[in-house]
């Protein structure tokens, strides 16, 4: 299969930069999986895993949410957060998750706060199933 | 005699303190200049994919795009929590205050002397959530991103600028002015080449506010990397006049004392009448 090349920057630093085969990921309508030649293209990313699969044909997956993606002379996702399953640290993740339910079920919020309450959940609880896929393996 | 010993003695204490500041200063500074170094290339990538989608996409108009009659305009302020930074914080201040004259404003500072400096001037703060500098997250940033996006929506002012310290290098940082919304316009379109799912203008609205938070974590980056090299600078020269002074007290020191031997002997030598 052809390859082409790809970029992943996120405000931390940068978490992929080289050849790949395909990248699988979620955009704010739902999953879009990209290979090489594909027609210029842009979205905005939701909340999802992500699967790269490298030019030997293996396949890494990661934790990854919101910011842009974009497919031009070099295919950049340029994501918020964006965290490689082995890089996860669960016990951060589960505290999070615990942290939201709690103060989801204390009650007592506007709807701003838990709309950005359960958004926190939606995150943690996606990089718990994303570093748990992976121990599976 | 007793004074100028007293004079070293606190000399000397100021200059432990200095110099302890430096140390800190200077081991904080390589971890802040490797972050403000890695964020560097998101805000670039992150730039150039918003510009080919304004340029690619055909025409579209997103209410971010659009150019207001600006009535109140808010001032994202990047200062330091503490001072001691040479004119770090005062720099800033007045890049700020210049840009901001003859304007009704509002602030969104980041930094407790940011903070402080603007509630004591009156000028009132959107949010007090971001006042510590130094353990904002880009989580924190996303948040602001999301209250700006969402004031600049509902129209609460009608431009967002932010005003922060460039980190050019150890011994250099310059106080700069980024207008933040509305965003500028891209000067040429190729054509709606670029395919854009859903579209372009929600495209566009949903990336707004990730983009904000990236530009404001740069800024940040940038600005506490170079409140920390401001501060470096400031407390070595500090230890420099501290040793240039305690070496000058204790010349005078050793006078006084020399002076006082000499006469005590010319007394002795005149009381045994010899």
């Amino acid at each position: 299969m052809k390859n082409f090349s790809l970029q992943i920057v996120t405000p931390e630093g940068g978490r992929f930069d080289g050849e790949a085969q395909m990248i699988r990921l979620r955009t704010i309508e739902g999953d879009v999986a990209v290979m090489a030649g594909h027609v210029p293209y842009a979205t905005a990313v939701g909340v999802g895993e992500c699967r790269v699969v490298l030019p030997d044909g293996s396949e890494r997956l990661a934790a990854c949410c919101g910011g842009l993606f974009s497919v031009g002379s070099t295919t950049r996702l340029i994501a918020a957060t964006f965290e490689w399953a082995e890089d996860i640290d669960t016990d951060r993740a589960r505290a999070a998750c615990q942290r939201a339910q709690d103060a989801l079920a204390a009650g007592s919020l506007d709807a701003a706060q838990k709309a950005s309450l359960q958004e926190r959940l939606r995150r943690a609880e996606l990089r718990l199933r994303v570093a748990e896929t992976v121990d599976e393996r | 005699m007793k004074d100028i010993k007293s004079r070293i003695h606190s000399v000397e204490s100021t200059r432990q303190i200095t110099k302890a500041m430096e140390m800190v200063a200077s081991s904080k500074l390589r971890r802040a200049k490797e972050r403000a170094e890695k964020s560097r290339p998101y805000f670039a990538a992150l730039h150039a994919a918003m510009a080919d989608i304004a340029a690619g996409a055909g025409d579209f108009s997103s209410p971010f795009m659009q150019q207001r009659e600006v009535r109140r305009s808010c001032w994202v302020v990047i200062a330091g929590d503490r001072g001691l930074a040479g004119g770090y914080n005062s720099n800033v201040f007045k890049t700020a205050l210049t840009a901001m004259q003859g304007k009704e404003c509002c602030v969104a500072p980041i930094g407790r002397r940011s903070a402080e400096y603007f509630a004591r001037r009156g000028i009132p703060a959107v949010t007090s959530d971001f006042t510590m500098i130094e353990d904002l997250t880009a989580e924190d940033c996303a948040a602001l991103g999301d209250r700006l996006a969402r004031g600049y929506l509902a129209g609460e002012f009608d431009e967002v600028n932010v005003v922060y310290t460039n980190f050019v290098s150890m011994l250099s940082q310059q106080p700069a002015v980024l207008p933040l919304l509305p965003l500028r316009a891209p000067g040429t379109k190729t054509g709606g080449a670029l395919v854009c799912e859903p579209g372009p203008e929600e495209v566009y609205d949903a990336i707004v506010p990730d983009y904000l938070a990236g530009v404001l974590w740069c800024a940040v980056c940038e600005s506490f990397a170079s409140e920390l090299g401001a501060r470096r600078t400031a407390m070595d020269s500090a230890s420099k006049n501290a040793d240039a002074m305690i070496s000058e007290l204790s010349l005078h020191y050793n006078r006084a004392r020399q002076a006082a031997i000499t006469q005590e002997i010319t007394e002795i030598v005149a009381g045994a009448g010899l």
